[in-house]
């Protein structure tokens, strides 16, 4: 029983890429394809992975989105202002570190929960976004070439190429699994996430940990945020907006297939392929947008509800 | 109960994918950030009527305003080499995306998407022409002649290119004098700020007949000069006003017989039938010499208002 609990999302994850590859014979698992999914989703990814760092502690940032569309035009107003790429870039990682920062000191100094506080904080950055930008998208000559190029370029390999975004995103993967698998700092999180009193009595600084924990998601967001302006070479005030309910559905298909249901890297990269392969399969099979909406939430809910055979009769 | 669940979703899978099964019919992909949106749907009941006429294998993608979800729909697109794409989002923005179908060889038709030179053509209405109209009219309902207020916005380009055909007809005659161009504040919507605008440009010109005109580049601004010069109770005085884009407010203001004389008309539905015979020729081969595809406005005045 716990291993059906524990294999049904992989297992099923696995019968849905059969079923793809079964009715796409000739176009669904072909390298470009894949590649192509690697690129899609890399944002999403990257924004998960953050998300990740905080639910390890049993904590939320519901403020990512609005920091990847802050973050954008943070940095294209700084490119239309005539400043530099290296500026821009900096400017955009600096807001999503800051941003985070002051997420990490409400819920760790104030101690407000992070639902509220991040929920605050999200109207806040959503509201600077539009002030930042005036409301309105920055692009075309205002971006500068290099910026877009960065997302239509990659890292050629026997004749396929790796798009940048996609590498870029398991750059990501590696920092946020070496830094919550193999460092006492993550092990801290995942105690921290386990019992925050125990934790505290047994000397872990939990104040400091939460707070710089949450500045890692604000800047994991802003990553995010700057590979999305970089992909529509454009940014405008909310075009971050939709990753934040995206990324916690990926963290939580990833905890049904992780032992003690924790919030594991790896895990949740198979929640964010799961998304993706969804969103272009049933592209692919030519579903409906709405009904493709409909059947993707779905099986998150069944994914999860399996994990909970056997807990719920308990 | 969870793995039976998961299967069953496997085979609701299974199902779809017998659906899609194989085709002989053009295929065609029409992909859009903006379905919610009223316009959008005209586009697509005009371009779907001809689709449907040609026996296309047509599928709507709705990326609910996700730009890069747009650019991974087309590439999704491209991986089923469909036989043509259809956009109607700022193609500069899905740059990536237009790059990837231009390799494969499947040919992107702009539905009101904006000009880009990895666009088959794009299908939109005339600015230049429809500021032409307005402007025109104005200048013929004023005999050539008095001072008249223009309301632009030069910081989007659809709407520059209108002020630029005004500023044109209207300096055409010696006798038309432009005492003010105005840029209102558009936070708004645009008509509360070209409200207050026109209010402090009637408090300076308080003459009867000391403004002949109000030309707006767009309907809003229209409709707040409209609101201000009523307000003022200068409402009888006959001055002309005339907006662009005929959105149903305005269209309301025309039927009245007010100071609001005139707007013009896009054929969304046109657009959609455009595109779509566009489509057509791109797929039989045909090299589309015009980048953009313009489809005929109408100019909308109490005579035809609620026809």
């Amino acid at each position: 029983m716990i291993h059906l609990r524990r294999y049904a999302t992989l297992v099923g994850f696995g019968l849905i890429l059969l079923a793809f590859a079964l009715a796409l014979p000739d176009t669904f698992l072909t390298a470009q394809n894949l590649i192509n999914i690697s690129q899609q989703v890399s944002m999403l990814a990257v924004v998960a992975f953050a998300m990740t760092v905080v639910m390890a502690m049993g904590d939320f940032d519901l403020s990512v989105g609005a920091m990847a569309s802050l973050a954008g035009v943070v940095a294209a107003s700084l490119f239309a202002a005539g400043f530099s790429l290296p500026a821009g870039l900096l400017a955009g990682l600096g807001t999503g570190l800051l941003g985070g920062l002051f997420n990490g000191l409400l819920v760790a100094r104030l101690g407000i929960l992070p639902f509220v506080a991040t929920l605050g904080t999200l109207t806040m950055f959503s509201g600077a976004a539009f002030m930042v930008s005036d409301g309105r998208t920055i692009f075309g000559d205002d971006i500068p070439e290099a910026f877009g190029a960065f997302a239509r370029g990659g890292l050629p390999v026997g004749g396929l190429v790796l798009p940048s975004l996609s590498l870029l995103a398991l750059a990501a993967l590696l920092i946020v699994w070496v830094l919550l698998e193999h460092t006492s700092y993550g092990r801290r999180l995942y105690a921290i996430g386990g019992n925050m009193e125990a934790a505290r009595l047994a000397g872990v600084p939990v104040r400091r940990l939460r707070a710089s924990a949450f500045a890692v998601t604000g800047l994991g967001a802003a990553v995010a945020g700057l590979m999305y302006a970089s992909r529509v070479a454009s940014a405008n005030p909310t075009q971050g907006d939709g990753l934040m309910l995206n990324a916690i559905a990926a963290v939580f298909l990833g905890m049904t297939m992780s032992e003690e249901s924790e919030p594991r890297a790896l895990a949740t990269l198979a929640g964010v392929l799961m998304l993706a392969v969804l969103d272009n399969g049933l592209t692919q099979l030519a579903v409906d947008s709405y009904l493709r909406q409909f059947l993707v939430g779905a099986i998150i809910l069944a994914a999860v509800a399996s994990s909970r055979i056997g807990l719920s009769k308990g | 109960m969870g793995l039976r669940t998961m299967l069953g979703a496997v085979a609701a899978l299974g199902v779809l994918a017998g659906m899609a099964a194989a085709q002989d019919a053009d295929r065609v992909a029409v992909i859009t950030p903006y379905l919610a949106q009223p316009g959008t749907q005209f586009y697509l009941d005009g371009f779907e009527a001809e689709a449907e006429a040609r026996g296309w294998d047509v599928n709507v993608v709705d990326t609910a305003g996700d730009i890069a979800a747009v650019i991974s729909r087309i590439e999704d697109a491209v991986t089923q080499q469909v036989d043509a794409i259809v956009i109607n989002v700022d193609p500069a923005q899905v740059e990536a995306g237009l790059v990837q179908a231009q390799a494969a060889g499947i040919p992107v038709i702009g539905m009101d998407a904006g000009s880009h030179e990895l666009l088959a053509t794009n299908v939109t209405s005339n600015g230049y022409a429809m500021a032409a109209e307005t402007a025109a009219y104005v200048a013929n309902r004023i005999g050539g002649k008095g001072r008249v207020v223009l309301f632009t916005f030069d910081p989007f380009p659809p709407v520059q290119v209108r002020g630029v055909i005004a500023d044109a007809v209207f300096g055409n005659y010696p006798d038309i004098e432009i005492i003010d161009r105005i840029t209102p504040d558009v936070q708004d919507g645009g008509i509360a700020d070209s409200r207050a605008k026109m209010e402090a440009i009637l408090a300076a010109n308080p003459d009867p007949g000391s403004i002949a005109a109000v030309w707006a580049a767009w309907d809003q601004p229209a409709l707040g000069a409209l609101q201000a010069i009523e307000a003022a109770g200068r409402g009888d005085e006959g001055i002309v006003i005339t907006g662009i884009d005929a959105n149903p407010q305005a269209r309301e203001a025309i039927a009245q017989g007010g100071s609001f004389e005139a707007s013009v008309a896009q054929d969304f539905v046109g657009i959609g039938k455009a595109t779509a015979e566009a489509v057509a020729r791109v797929i039989a081969g045909e090299e589309i010499r015009e980048p953009v595809t313009y489809v005929p406005t109408r100019l909308i005045t109490a005579s035809n208002v609620n026809e």
